[in-house]
């Protein structure tokens, strides 16, 4: 690293927070996406919004790439360090600096844990909605940039629409603030906040977010129906969506993914093709009407079991089993790729049958489980990284997948973002002329293409693949992969 | 100033092209925004309609810029579905205009406004570049979100030519309500008792009558359980926020149109959050207002628009003119920001689009 960038940011950082040694530096070396992993030039933990600035306009002085790093959980690659360039690591500021419940908003800094705003609303009836798997752990910067869902997000939306305003600092160096605390932001102006939610990090840095916060509902009626073949829990779920229903959430296990729940959990689950999980959720009286309207419809799908969670004890079980559905599988294999790709919810049963055919062309194992309501699958390629070649097989079944979901008229991701990942598949879903204007654009605000090099577009130096297993706090149970 | 039609997105494209300024216009309903148009060529896109793809069953819809909102709102409500930001109708709006303004009703208040709804969009900008933002799916990540960009954009960064929104299964039934307070302050306390409980509400709205203010409240849903909802409300509202009258509504379209009532001068909308409106309330007595959307966009018929931008500005609030003779139709604090400098020079350097 360029001695002279070194001697500004010990100016800025002390020696505690300013991480130079191989050894200090090997932590930040790999994010969710294990598969990869890079040296930093160096690590900075900011404590507060002036210092991650000062840092910002040193890299672009310097003309140093920087990436923003929380937790380190985006299953894309996408807080993967630059070789050689600087990470600004942002778990320090973790304050939520005003909760304003009679408004419903929150106030927060980009190192707070997703899961902690909806703790500190929790007091007031409110909640934080969009709910990533990893919610305890992941920070709300991460979420920010790479536009995080959750299993909740047909009826109330991903992250970008829960942030209502933002103070960020551009790539250049330039700090500038967006949107306001209505739900309508600033009223009139081209969505800025919009523009920047899923922007992979690619624009700069967020300092303060203002987020929306929503009620709880009143009631929950959460069902569990088992099927005997998998198309048809993704018929049930065109029927639910048919009679008008809008549940909070609709999930699909398929029997490899049951069984690694039931091995890991032991949520209780139905020996069963397919499991389909739906979930109404708002006030009591319509929830009950909705409930009824819901077992006719799971009744007529031809679920052979059908469960009912009766307490808040047994809705948790349901959700366990689904939850920790990712990690089990890990379980079973070795290693695994998540994939993320969308298709309209129509097309879910031809999606299945092809990943049926390409698992047999390939001779590995998937395992499916996906938000159905809004058709995100998350597809799980099993392989053994020991054995030569298994993981450019896998990696050619996952490009495969995400080719079907292009063809499908679905995208590449749904929620995990292009990241490292998936930067080669962007001309899958995007013409030339549109991926040279998102480029143009990200070159007007960071003529040094600094912010999060490497990421998001095509081509580019990219660190070799390797075999790193499963990420610690994965293996740990404490994150897991959708 | 002269105008054309395209009929097709290459029309457009090359009329982008052959001018030095392009200035896109739908139905012509919202009239304060083309007073200023700085002699541009005139795109008119009220060629560009029609309904190009509707799949129910996928929760969405793409149609031509030029669509009027009518006639979307009438294929959606064949099939029992709505757009939940509500867009305002007026008589002819357009769905490109409504995204063009970020216009969103009072029903906005239940799942969101403008920006949640949309999905992705066609565009032809300042270049003459046509392209694809945002997808066609109800969830997406891929790229940079440009789509949201455009909500608000007033056409000046690209031109929009066709797009998709995340449609909603609407309710069978509804039940209004309006709640009487003696002041303000009383009114503004009632909100924030909804805010913070589990009643969901379809539509929040408030507004100043003779002998004080009042809250109009809507609950959607079925048939044989609206009743009782309405009546729980009702029960948890006398309890909490102890109104001196209540009195159930004919439900109608025209109760929730926040504008209905607002004939006459101009008509300028603001977004702001319900605690600035204590203060920017004592400047206007002279407006006639409704303050929609829980209290986050206000929405204000006045004669006298410059001392109602000269209190936007002390505010430092923005305001938007549909209608009415002004210079120009942004008011009060100016928008101009960086990130949106960087995008124009990115889509339309040349400031062609106005």
């Amino acid at each position: 690293m360029n001695r002279a960038f070194l001697a500004a940011l010990e100016d800025i950082f002390p020696a505690d927070r300013l991480l130079t040694r191989d050894v200090e530096l090997l932590p930040y070396e790999s994010d969710a996406l294990t598969a990869f992993s890079a040296k930093p030039g160096a690590v900075v933990l900011p404590v507060n919004e002036a210092e991650i600035v000062d840092a910002v306009r040193l890299c672009h002085e310097h003309a140093v790439p920087f990436v923003a790093r929380g937790s380190g959980t985006s299953l894309s690659g996408g807080s993967l360090p630059i070789p050689e360039g600087l990470t600004i690591g942002l778990n320090r500021l973790n304050r939520i600096k005003r909760l304003d419940p009679q408004q419903r908003i929150a106030v927060v800094e980009p190192g707070v844990i997703n899961l902690s705003i909806s703790e500190a609303a929790q007091p007031y009836g409110l909640y934080y909605a969009p709910d990533p798997s990893s919610q305890s752990i992941c920070t709300i910067g991460g979420n920010i940039a790479f536009n995080s869902g959750g299993a909740h997000c047909l009826k109330y939306g991903m992250t970008s629409n829960h942030a209502l305003g933002m103070k960020v600092v551009l790539a250049d160096g330039t700090v500038t603030q967006f949107g306001s605390e209505s739900v309508e932001g600033v009223g009139i102006g081209p969505d800025l906040v919009g523009l920047f939610v899923g922007s992979e990090g690619l624009f700069g840095i967020a300092l303060e977010i203002t987020l929306r916060l929503m009620p709880q509902p009143e009631a929950y009626r959460t069902v569990l129906a088992a099927y005997d073949d998998l198309g048809r829990a993704g018929d049930a779920v065109s029927m639910v969506v048919a009679s008008g229903l809008l549940p909070g959430a609709m999930e699909i296990m398929d029997r490899l993914a049951i069984e690694a729940a039931e091995a890991s959990v032991k949520a209780g689950y139905p020996d069963a093709e397919a499991l389909l999980i739906v979930e109404l959720e708002g006030e009591s009286i319509q929830v009950n009407t909705e409930f009824e309207r819901l077992q006719g419809i799971i009744e007529q799908s031809g679920a052979f079991e059908l469960r009912v969670a009766n307490s808040e004890a047994e809705r948790a079980r349901i959700w366990k089993g689904r939850k920790g559905a990712f990690s089990a599988v890990g379980r079973l294999s070795p290693d695994y790729i998540v994939q993320d790709g969308v298709v309209p919810r129509s097309r879910l049963g031809e999606a299945l049958l092809a990943i049926g055919a390409l698992k047999e062309k390939y001779g590995l194992d998937v395992a499916n489980v996906f938000h159905a309501g809004d058709g995100n699958l998350h597809p799980l390629i099993l392989y053994d990284g020991r054995e030569a070649g298994a993981l450019e097989k896998a990696e050619a079944l996952a490009g495969e997948i995400l080719a079907l979901c292009v063809n499908l008229g679905g995208s590449i991701t749904g929620e995990h973002g292009i990241g490292m990942e998936k930067r080669d598949y962007l001309p899958a879903m995007f013409s030339e002329e549109e991926i040279d204007i998102m480029q143009a654009l990200r070159r007007s605000i960071d003529p040094k293409e600094i912010a999060n090099r490497g990421k998001m577009f095509p081509g580019g130096e990219a660190p070799a693949l390797q075999l790193q297993g499963m990420h610690p706090l994965e293996k740990a149970g404490v994150i897991s992969r959708e | 100033m002269s105008g054309s039609a395209p009929r097709s997105v290459a029309e457009l494209q090359a009329i982008v092209r052959d001018n030095e300024r392009v200035h896109a216009v739908g139905n012509g309903s919202k009239a304060a925004l083309h007073h200023n148009s700085r002699g541009a060529a005139i795109a008119d896109l009220s060629g560009l309609t029609g309904i190009i793809e509707y799949q129910p069953s996928e929760y969405t819809v793409t149609v031509g810029a030029g669509t009027p909102l009518r006639d979307l709102a009438a294929a959606l409500s064949q099939q029992g579905q709505y757009l939940p930001c509500d867009p305002l109708m007026g008589a002819s709006a357009t769905i490109g205009g409504t995204v063009a303004c970020n216009l969103a009703g009072s029903r906005r208040f239940r799942y969101g406004g403008v920006r949640d709804f949309i999905l992705g969009a066609e565009v032809v900008d300042g270049l003459g570049r046509a392209f694809r933002v945002g997808g066609k799916v109800v969830k997406n990540a891929a790229g940079f979100d440009l789509s949201k960009f455009l909500v608000g954009s007033l056409g000046r960064y690209a031109i929009m030519t066709e797009l998709t929104f995340k449609v909603f299964p609407d309710a069978p039934s509804f039940g209004s309500l309006r709640f009487d307070y003696g002041t303000l302050d009383e009114a503004l306390r009632a909100i924030y008792f909804i805010n913070q409980s589990a009643f969901e509400l379809d539509a929040l709205d408030m507004m100043p009558v003779s002998d004080g203010w009042s809250l109009l409240a809507r609950l959607a849903g079925y048939d044989e359980t609206l009743p009782q909802r309405v009546e729980r409300f009702s029960a948890a509202m006398t309890r909490e926020t102890a109104p001196f009258n209540i009195t159930e509504l004919a439900d109608s379209l025209a109760l929730w149109d926040p504008v209905a009532d607002l004939a006459g001068g101009c008509l300028v909308k603001v977004a702001l959050s319900p605690k600035r409106i204590p203060a920017f309330d004592a400047k206007l007595a002279g407006a006639r207002r409704r303050y929609s959307v829980g209290g986050n966009v206000a929405w204000l018929a006045t004669d006298e628009v410059d001392a109602l931008d000269a209190a936007l500005q002390e505010l430092a609030l923005t305001g938007l003119c549909l209608r009415g003779a002004v210079e120009s139709a942004l008011i009060g604090a100016p928008i101009d920001n960086v990130l949106a400098q960087r995008v124009k020079q990115a889509l339309d350097p040349q400031d062609k689009l106005v």
